[in-house]
């Protein structure tokens, strides 16, 4: 009740100060400073109300105005220009075109806009043109290298397939670390339920259809969307249509693709020495050595070396890797009068990894509409739908073992294994007993004959009413929904290794997601006395997100024809589940600004989710935020040097409801639970698997930001510098019980993190001459990420750090170990010393630092770096020549260390039977004196009374990158020659992905998140050319 | 005033908006794959549902599923590991920690057994004094045999406790958790109060109980089979013989479960479910433990018995040769093994390196590869639990009688030994041989303070491993827990 007497009041606040005045009709036309030609769709608004217009397609506007008003014009791309009316009724104006970072719009949720110069929060935004053409599944993997704080990171290079964005680094310890999206005002639900293929649940979307995308990075920003905002907002726009003729536009890009790199690794004749070697080390006498490894390889075991000599080499690599291929077909409409616009477009996009099986397609209809009921009250309307099919990889983070996936095993295959038979059919069959070596399965056979498959079919909706209750006022329900239905399937063909001896088995799973959302908004808007500007929102929201799944597991087929369940004879299982949570909540924002140059904005919002437990369903997550535009004050104002000069600073705090774990029970942790599936002959049994916290509550993020946006040379040099210290406390952390009472742990609110960063993007006009214009923008971000708070009690470890430390599984199921002091991710290993000279033993240093061959856990362990990057960002060159237009863009990432388990089979040095790098092979120690970092070869990998030559931080490797990700080539081909064939707009364009990359990296690519198996098995990203032409008529 | 108006609808709006979203219900969402745990176990459905969760629990690996009864073997002198998959390596070379691993999941099947128990004892909803019988009898059950396990595993046995190593029996809990509050921190009991508890929930399960066998979950006679076990344990040799009798000719014959005869021995072994159990571990499709940790991948490389040219599982634990000496040790006069337990022991395949003399008890008997039903308690038990109970107590003459059924049931003629001590000897030789690979010989030998002569290496029984380690993860909230000696 008191709520309802508090929104009353501010509406009767709003009420009272509204101010009535003789309006008069003004109209006009606009047009470009380049050109001098009409711009329809430049948003025409009464400054201080939300009075507004947009021009036809011929520049021409009309709205009611008072004299004592002031217009404001705006269109992206250009200058905005304030126009005092006075006692005209016809106002036209010529618009700059500008690169003025300062001048573009902010969207800021909630169908809000703000003019980036009254802007108090930090935000990036990044363009839809700059990702449109970009050749990916998903625009999320497009995002890599445009913005600061943000750090875009593919999980593999399969198709559509996952992709991990961490706004302002990692600040959850086991909850969720991913930001919340919303597009067009609907909330997504991101979490991917595909049981068995890598799928991205942002894959619906086809980038062409993207206006902008604004990633909220600050709590000022973000704090609108509580307790979803501690990880940053992404807010996607897109495209809406504009006034005028309708245009019809044709986009089509084909593209190639090549793996990156492939590995050296040995001949036949080589493994077969190498091999020997490691035996006879081991104590096996030379000839025994010998027939061992020709009977391993099924030779006979009387071979001669000129018939050892003779043997073929056969390269897996060659066999599974493949040229890839990228079609995408867009056609687009957009059109309509001052009364209607639409946006009407519909894609197909066809990718094929450069590896066998893996590929993923979709088609996407879109539709958007925008009408004016009548003066007061207007529609919005948006219908997105998509299907997508995607083949993944066996062995892809969710299908199957990396020991079948055909990226893992193709290098590490004994060299001297047949693909096929001599008549064709496939090598090594399991009936045939499998392919020698530890690796049992013909790869190509694994890969071309099972089916790891998804089907997403996924609707977005939503439509608003924008209803002007006055000038000033305006009233905006909306209502959404996000749909995602999933088909997954994994047939394991009988005549494949996990098919054989149950006789194949189909795996279905059926996933419903339903995701509702609604809205309540009021937008105030109003200028008193010139100077003081206040606008206020007010709003109230419900959420209901909802998730079934279903799955079967039956074995036994007839024969391979047969791949769907009926025709198993023996099924196994039936699995089936439901999970939800409903949010409600209220928020307002309050702005002011004075005289055009200090703004302040105050946003709270009381947010509750049924995640939360009893005691804490409810929480407040305020902010307050202040920008001072010191170069409209008089001692700057007009000085060429600086044009630009804004400071901004803000504080506040967000919430982390992604609680739990993205597969289990992520939407009841504080429930007191008895599950089910505990069954016992054939009758229905359940067992408590959780204890009831009452208490569990969000995770809390309290950010300070500090930030300068700057322009200078007339805005030739423009860019903003950004610090930031975000403290995320109330981390979940699984407190261990003593198992005695029947419980292993229990979630509570106790750890922290801290990130302090700089953000630095800059933009600078190099060169402006008549024709030629060279630009290049820049951004980079360093984060330091520190854990400050695990819980009390923690025994330390008993090694010279004493290290206090907590195991966990994270949010995505990977187990980590989170250390007192030092950066989430960390990797704490022995410490690989090299190699004894003398003997070729691996050597590894203890605690004090000398060296030894036992080194024992926890005793000698060390901190020896994080997986998260000390700094990351891009930089891009755009070179135009009249028409030609040229566009670099190079993306890195510095300082992640990681394991590279790929690599680590590959060092074996065949100690077991696996084949080996060429560059280790050729490094690794023979003679007595050789001074290598590889140690002999021996059998099993470990020396006698020795640890395993790959412990330690052998294979710990700097994964950091320099990636020369995009190069684009494109010509606008003149109007007068275009015209003459009726197209209005013509561009062709070629681009090549990932040409260069710089790294240390010993295997396929640096790009890669680890899901809890390292780099195995994973699908590395490819180098990609594409060509493409786009038509508008 | 018209605009009034619409203020006035808008503020209405935004009000009832702000009313629901504050309204606590709205956001109480009730998962619909789990139960709450303030009413599970409110019904009767919900309290045979809780028990099925305990037996579910006994499916384990770490339980009946593998370890107690492959590991048994491969800590002991009965098996050697065959390095095909590496699995149960260390465990057969006695490698420091490699060793029984259940203790967390006994530990959450106790105090699922304690919930069920305080939860029925109370309960007003139970009107059916024989559905009230049957849980309580069920779940008493099932404690004192989680908690006898927990002992053979973690505690020295009565009478041959090494008193400078020993740390007690284990912690012991009766009372069900299922709030924070009711946490505690147990120390270790005595090892006296351990079995003073499995003694008493025995004597409580054993008049609830059926009479009738049902092996799936255990009645009368399994839990006085157990009973007589832990007495064994306990050298309560007078309740040993005691209660072992009352499973061998309960007060109505017709419910007596018989020994299998000589003829139906092998095939006993061959059907899904084993005429000789009294508790038998049952599993279903969806249950299968798979090629890695099933016992049948454990054991054995056949699908078949015969077959020897369809390779299934790795075939990890085969029989020493010691054990197979033994087995073989009694010859007719034209040298055949006379002993028909051998037929349970074939030579496997070389799909997977070298063949082996393995172990088929467990075969596929359910229909599917690894799907086994695992017998926990056999009706055997009590025969060879009775003739060593009557041997210790010195009562030869009973000794000999039982000892002779054992006997001549597999093909071996009657013994007529005299000598207290080889009578004994003679006891547990028959149980090592009628219980190969079922998981008694490692606690048998352990419970007698034997040292473990094998090839791989001896482990006397003053070695601190002849106990397992407690997981380290339970000091670090335990602090009145004690580890074991030398971990």
């Amino acid at each position: 009740m008191r709520k309802l007497l508090f929104g009353s009041w501010l509406l009767s606040l709003f009420f009272c100060l509204s101010v009535m005045a003789q309006d008069a009709t003004v109209s006009g036309r606009v047009t470009s400073s380049d050109d001098g030609s009409a711009l329809p769709g430049v948003s025409v608004q009464v400054k201080g109300t939300t009075r507004g217009t947009t021009t036809d397609a011929n520049g021409r506007y009309s709205i009611t105005a008072s004299p004592r008003s002031t217009l404001v014009f705006s269109f992206i791309g250009f200058t905005n220009q304030e126009v005092p009316v006075g006692n005209r009724t016809n106002v036209t104006v010529t618009l700059e075109s500008s690169a003025n970072a300062l001048n573009e719009v902010v969207v800021t949720g909630y169908g809000g806009t703000v003019n980036r110069r009254e802007f108090t929060g930090a935000s990036s935004k990044v363009s839809g043109n700059t990702i449109a053409t970009l050749p990916v599944g998903s625009f999320d993997k497009a995002l890599a290298g445009r913005a600061a704080g943000v750090q875009v990171t593919s999980a593999s290079g399969v198709p559509g397939g996952a992709v991990q964005i961490r706004i302002r680094g990692v600040g959850s310890i086991s909850a969720g670390s991913d930001p919340l999206y919303v597009v067009d005002g609907i909330q997504l639900n991101n979490s991917n339920s595909s049981s068995f293929t890598s799928s991205n649940p942002l894959a619906f979307l086809n980038p062409s259809d993207i206006e902008n995308i604004e990633i909220l990075k600050d709590a000022a920003a973000a704090s609108i969307y509580g307790s979803q905002a501690a990880n940053g907002v992404v807010l996607i726009t897109t495209k809406r249509g504009k006034a005028g003729k309708t245009q019809v536009s044709l986009n089509y890009y084909k593209g190639l693709s090549d793996p990156i790199k492939k590995l050296n690794v040995l001949n036949t004749q080589e493994w077969i020495g190498l091999r020997t070697q490691a035996l006879i080390n081991a104590g096996t006498s030379a000839d025994a050595a010998r027939s061992t490894v020709l009977s391993t390889l099924r030779q006979p075991t009387t071979l001669s070396d000129a018939e050892i000599a003779a043997l073929p080499t056969y390269d897996w690599q060659d066999a599974v890797y493949r040229r890839g291929n990228t079609d995408n077909y867009e056609l687009s409409l957009n059109g309509g009068n001052e009364k209607t616009r639409f946006y009407v477009s519909g894609s197909y996009f066809t990718q094929d990894a450069n590896i066998v099986n893996v590929n993923f397609r979709r088609g996407t209809l879109n539709t958007t509409l925008t009408h004016q009921i009548s003066n007061k009250l207007t529609l919005e309307e948006t219908i997105k739908l998509s299907t997508t099919t995607s083949n993944g990889q066996f062995g892809s983070p969710s299908g199957g073992s990396f020991l079948g996936a055909a990226a893992f095993s193709s290098p590490l295959i004994l060299p001297s294994v047949p693909i096929y038979n001599a008549d064709g059919s496939y090598y090594g069959t399991p009936a045939q007993g499998g392919i020698p070596g530890i690796l049992n399965q013909n790869i190509l056979q694994v890969s071309e004959l099972n089916t790891i498959r998804a089907n997403t079919n996924q609707f977005n909706g939503g439509i608003a009413l924008n209803y002007k209750i006055t000038d000033n006022l305006t009233l905006r329900p909306f209502v959404s929904l996000d749909y995602r239905a999933i088909r997954g399937k994994y047939f394991s063909d009988p005549r494949t290794a996990d098919g054989f001896n149950v006789r194949g088995r189909i795996q279905d799973q059926f996933n419903e997601n339903k995701n509702f959302l609604t809205n309540l908004t009021l937008n105030y808007n109003q200028t008193f006395a010139e100077k003081h500007t206040v606008s206020a929102l007010l709003g109230a929201e419900y959420r209901s997100d909802i998730n079934e799944n279903l799955g079967t597991n039956t074995i036994n087929v007839p024969t391979p024809d047969f791949q769907y369940a009926s025709a198993g004879a023996l099924p196994q299982s039936i699995s089936g589940g439901w999970t939800g949570y409903r949010k409600a909540s209220v928020f307002a924002n309050l702005k002011y600004n004075f005289a055009s140059k200090y703004d302040l904005s105050l946003i709270a919002r009381y947010d509750g989710s049924s995640r939360f437990g009893s005691n804490y369903r409810y929480g407040l997550f305020p902010s307050i935020s202040g920008a001072w535009l010191i170069s409209e004050e008089p001692f700057l104002k007009g000085k060429s040097l600086v044009s630009d000069l804004k400071l901004r600073a803000s504080y506040g705090t967000t919430g982390n409801d992604q609680l739990g774990s993205l597969f289990g029970l992520a939407n009841f942790p504080g429930l007191g639970l008895y599950s089910a599936g505990y069954d016992y002959n054939g009758a229905a049994g359940f067992a408590p698997t959780q204890l009831a916290n009452p208490d569990l509550k969000w995770e809390t993020n309290t950010t300070v930001n500090l930030g300068l946006d700057f322009g200078f040379l007339q805005n030739r040099l423009t860019g903003s510098v950004d610090v930031f210290n975000r403290t995320s406390t109330d981390l979940l952390l699984a407190f261990n019980l003593p198992v005695t009472s029947g419980y292993g742990s229990i979630s509570r609110n106790a750890g922290s993190v801290q990130n302090k960063g700089l953000e630095v993007e800059l933009n600078s006009t190099n060169v402006q001459a008549q024709r030629f214009k060279w630009t290049s923008s820049f951004n980079i971000t360093f984060i330091e990420n520190k854990v400050t708070k695990l819980y009390d009690g923690i025994a330390p470890l008993q090694n010279p750090d004493s290290a206090i430390t907590v195991g966990y599984t994270d949010f995505y199921g990977v187990g980590r170990t989170a250390i007192l002091g030092r950066p989430l991710q960390a990797q704490y290993q022995i410490q690989y010393a090299g190699v004894n000279p003398a003997t070729g033993r691996p050597m590894f240093y203890d605690y004090a630092g000398n060296i030894t061959y036992t080194p024992t856990s926890p005793r000698d362990l060390k901190y020896l770096g994080t997986e998260l990057p000390k700094f990351y960002g891009g930089f891009t060159n755009n070179f135009t020549y009249g028409g030609l237009s040229l566009d670099v863009f190079f993306q890195y990432d510095y300082g992640r260390r990681s394991f590279n388990s790929q690599t680590s089979f590959l060092t074996e040095l065949a100690g077991r039977n696996f084949n080996a790098l060429k560059d280790v092979y050729d490094r690794r120690w023979q003679n007595p004196g050789d001074i290598t970092d590889v140690p002999r070869t021996i059998n099993g990998n470990a020396e006698t009374r020795g640890i395993s030559s790959l412990s330690g931080s052998r294979t710990l490797e700097d994964a950091s990158y320099l990636r020369l990700k995009q190069v684009t080539l494109s010509y606008d081909v003149p109007a007068a020659f275009s015209s003459r064939v009726k197209v209005s707009k013509a561009r062709v364009y070629l681009q090549a992905a990932n040409l260069l990359t710089w790294t240390n990296w010993t295997s396929y690519d640096p790009e890669f998140l680890n899901l809890g198996s390292g780099n195995s098995g994973l699908v590395p990203n490819s180098r990609t050319y594409t060509a493409g032409i786009n038509l508008t008529f | 005033m018209n605009t009034f108006i619409k203020i006035s609808v808008a503020s209405v709006l935004m009000g009832t908006t702000v009313l629901l979203a504050s309204c606590s219900n709205l956001l109480d969402v009730t998962p619909r794959s789990s139960a709450s745990s303030e009413t599970a176990l409110t019904t009767a459905e919900g309290l045979d549902a809780a028990l099925n969760g305990i037996y579910d629990r006994l499916q384990s690996t770490v339980l009946y599923g593998r370890d107690f009864l492959a590991l048994s073997e491969a800590l002991s002198d009965n098996a050697q590991a065959t390095n095909k998959s590496g699995r149960l390596n260390n465990e057969s070379r006695n490698i420091a920690q490699a060793s029984f691993t259940n203790w967390g999941t006994s530990y959450l099947a106790i105090n699922q057994a304690n919930l069920i128990i305080g939860a029925t004892a109370n309960a007003t909803f139970l009107s059916d004094t024989a559905q009230k019988n049957r849980i309580m009898g069920r779940a008493y059950f099932l404690r004192a045999l989680l908690y006898h396990d927990l002992m053979r595993a973690y505690a020295y046995d009565p009478g041959v406790e090494i008193a400078q190593y020993n740390r007690g029996g284990v912690p012991l809990v009766t009372t069900g958790v299922s709030g924070q509050d009711q946490i505690t921190f147990p120390a270790r009991a005595s090892i006296a109060d351990v079995y003073k508890q499995i003694y008493s929930d025995l004597q409580t399960a054993i008049p609830l109980l059926s009479a009738t066998n049902i092996p799936a979950y255990g009645s009368r006679p399994a839990a006085q089979v157990l009973l007589s076990r832990v007495a064994l344990y306990n050298k309560d040799y007078a309740t040993a013989v005691q209660y072992a009798t009352q499973a061998i000719a309960p007060s109505n014959p017709a419910l007596a479960v018989p020994l299998l005869a000589n003829s139906s021995y092998i095939s006993g072994w061959r059907a899904p479910n084993h005429p000789e159990s009294l508790l038998e571990i049952v599993y279903t499709t969806p249950e299968n433990i798979g090629v890695n940790t099933s016992l049948q991948t454990t054991y054995t490389t056949l699908v078949r018995s015969g077959d020897r040219s369809t390779t299934g599982g790795f075939g990890d634990l085969v029989p020493s040769t010691a054990f197979l000496n033994d087995l073989e040790a009694e010859k007719s006069s034209t040298g055949a093994v006379l002993d028909i337990r051998r037929q349970l022991y074939e030579l496997g395949t070389t799909g997977r390196g070298p063949a082996f003399i393995e172990c088929t008890k467990f075969l596929g008997k359910n229909g599917i590869i690894n799907l086994d039903n695992v017998p926990a308690i056999r009706i055997s038990e009590a025969y060879l639990n009775r003739a060593e109970a009557n041997a210790m107590l010195g009562n030869n003459t009973a000794a000999l009688s039982d000892l002779n059924t054992i006997r001549t049931r597999a093909g071996l003629p009657a013994s007529t030994l005299t000598d207290n001590t080889a009578i004994l000897t003679e006891i547990l030789r028959q149980r090592r041989l009628e219980y190969g690979f079922e998981g008694h010989r490692w606690f048998d030998l352990k419970r007698r303070g034997q040292d473990v002569v094998k090839v791989q290496g001896n482990v006397p029984y003053t070695d601190y491993r002849i106990l397992a380690n407690i997981p380290s993860s339970e000091f670090a909230t335990n602090k009145n827990l004690r580890q074991n000696f030398g971990y």
